[in-house]
């Protein structure tokens, strides 16, 4: 019968045991939701770099994209949505273009920045966005100067948008209301006034 | 001919109405001189937004960027568009709820509340690839429209990230070193150069412009750096976003770092007006931040 060779002092034994990596905070349902919302087998990472590599913010700031997706498989996730540079990636793809595991690791990033949505964690400037939307159906609104530089043009004032059809903005507020967005916008930019 | 021209819903979004007009008149007038009628796609909204939207809540991404494909299936229509974030919501979202049941049939729940319904019956497509493609416009027909050369200019192609990006999702090959939008320039008789580093990214997508403007600048300086190299005349690119961040970029930039580089940026569609005949007045030119005087110059 094979015996499993030990150390023969038990408290060596216990010392030298193969641990799991494992830290009380860990949360590995964070990996789990990682995964579904950004639709990327996180846990597949074996950390090689090229992401990093790939990475046009990584050479200007201490964000790591590889390390974000080690904190995703480690569950992590205290430490990956309170970081700030959680907010740092362009979203340019390069990362999963290039990835020899074909993840997604820009896509795992979304996803955590949507979790941190969840708890308030998010830059006042992409609630503006919502309110911009909500308000006019558009991200960036059309204004006076820009106005008389389509009629020169050609064009009508308005585009041929919500701008020109306001009746179709209840629609989108209602999409927006559905899910509580600019409700949650304007309540997290009145906490942080 | 316009009864035998291809037509397409065209789907406008917030840059190029709202801050370059010229690129929407450009793109009107010069898809249509190759066989391309751009209708109005009524009551859009913005994409809305990848970076902005997708990172608060990739729900509600789908479900605005579906309203708006619905209204082209409305018309029975494919959607056109001219700006690469748009192409990331509009082309992205229709392809995943076409491909995905439980994506679509949650989206629909929502779309229901106001009388709406995604069928996937349209494609999108870039209003790029279509003049690049031999089956709708072609290089060749997109040569032969030019009535003034852009004989003698170097011009740089920024690609952007959200039109190839991706790539294992999308359809356009090779996103290393592309260099089909180089021969949609050289058709129109400019001189494409290359740069290092050619498909880095501008630096203002993800909200990070928003975000973090210093951090975006300093993306898109490292470009200029590389432009300037080669003796660029101007820069053309495919996303009004992309523009935005070089155009209104090169001033921040020498607000913020005190470098000049006086680089003209132009959207493929102003560039496509200037050699088929329009003039700088007909594109709004003069709502550039950058002065395209200097490219003018070498051109007219």
């Amino acid at each position: 019968m094979a015996v499993k060779k030990d150390y023969k002092d038990q408290k060596l034994a216990e010392k030298l045991r193969d641990r799991k990596y494992y830290i009380p905070d860990s949360n590995p349902e964070f990996l789990k939701e990682v995964e579904k919302i950004g639709q990327t087998a996180a846990h597949m990472c074996y950390q090689c770099g090229t992401c990093t590599g790939s990475c046009p913010s990584a050479p200007r700031s201490s964000y790591r994209i590889r390390l974000f997706m080690r904190k995703a498989v480690l569950g992590l996730e205290e430490e990956a949505l309170t970081d700030p540079d959680l907010w740092l990636c362009t979203t340019c793809y390069s990362c999963t273009d290039r990835c020899p595991r074909d993840l997604a690791p820009t896509d795992a990033i979304m996803a955590m920045r949507n979790l941190a949505f969840k708890r308030d964690i998010v830059p006042r400037n992409f609630l503006q966005t919502v309110q911009l939307i909500y308000k006019s159906g558009h991200g960036v609104p059309n204004n006076d100067a820009n106005r008389a530089a389509r009629k020169k043009l050609g064009l009508d004032e308005e585009p041929e948008t919500t701008h020109k059809y306001p009746e179709y903005l209840p629609g989108i507020q209602k999409i927006l209301d559905h899910y509580r967005l600019k409700e949650n916008a304007d309540r997290i930019l009145a906490e942080g006034e | 001919m316009s009864g035998n021209n291809h037509q397409y819903a065209f789907f406008l979004g917030c840059i190029a109405p709202n801050r370059y007009p010229g690129i929407e008149a450009a793109a009107i007038r010069t898809s249509k001189n190759v066989g391309i009628d751009l209708l109005p796609l009524k009551g859009a909204s913005c994409c809305p937004a990848p970076g902005a939207f997708g990172s608060i809540d990739l729900n509600v991404w789908y479900a605005m960027a579906a309203r708006n494909v619905v209204l082209a299936e409305q018309m029975g229509m494919d959607i056109a568009l001219v700006c690469n974030g748009c192409y990331k919501s509009i082309w992205e979202v229709n392809h995943k709820l076409k491909h995905n049941d439980e994506l679509r049939d949650g989206v629909n729940e929502v779309l229901k509340e106001i009388d709406m319904e995604f069928k996937g019956t349209v494609d999108v497509w870039h209003l790029a690839e279509l003049y690049y493609d031999p089956k709708i416009v072609g290089v060749k027909k997109i040569a032969d429209s030019v009535k003034r050369p852009l004989t003698g200019a170097k011009v740089a192609v920024h690609y952007g990230c959200h039109l190839m990006k991706p790539g294992k999702e999308r359809h356009f090959g090779d996103t290393e070193n592309p260099m089909w939008i180089e021969e949609l320039v050289a058709a129109l008789g400019a001189e494409p150069v290359q740069y290092r580093n050619k498909m880095q990214c501008c630096g203002a997508g993800g909200g990070v412009r928003g975000y973090d403007l210093t951090h975006a600048l300093d993306i898109t300086n490292e470009k200029l750096i590389n432009l300037q190299e080669v003796g660029a005349d101007a820069l053309t690119e495919v996303c009004p976003f992309c523009q935005l961040q070089y155009d209104r970029g090169q001033v921040e930039i020498q607000d913020k770092f005190g470098i000049t580089w006086g680089l003209p940026v132009l959207h493929y569609n102003e560039l496509l007006g200037l050699a088929q005949g329009m003039n700088p007045d007909e594109l709004a030119l003069d709502l550039h931040a950058i002065d395209v005087e200097p490219f003018l110059k070498k051109i007219l």
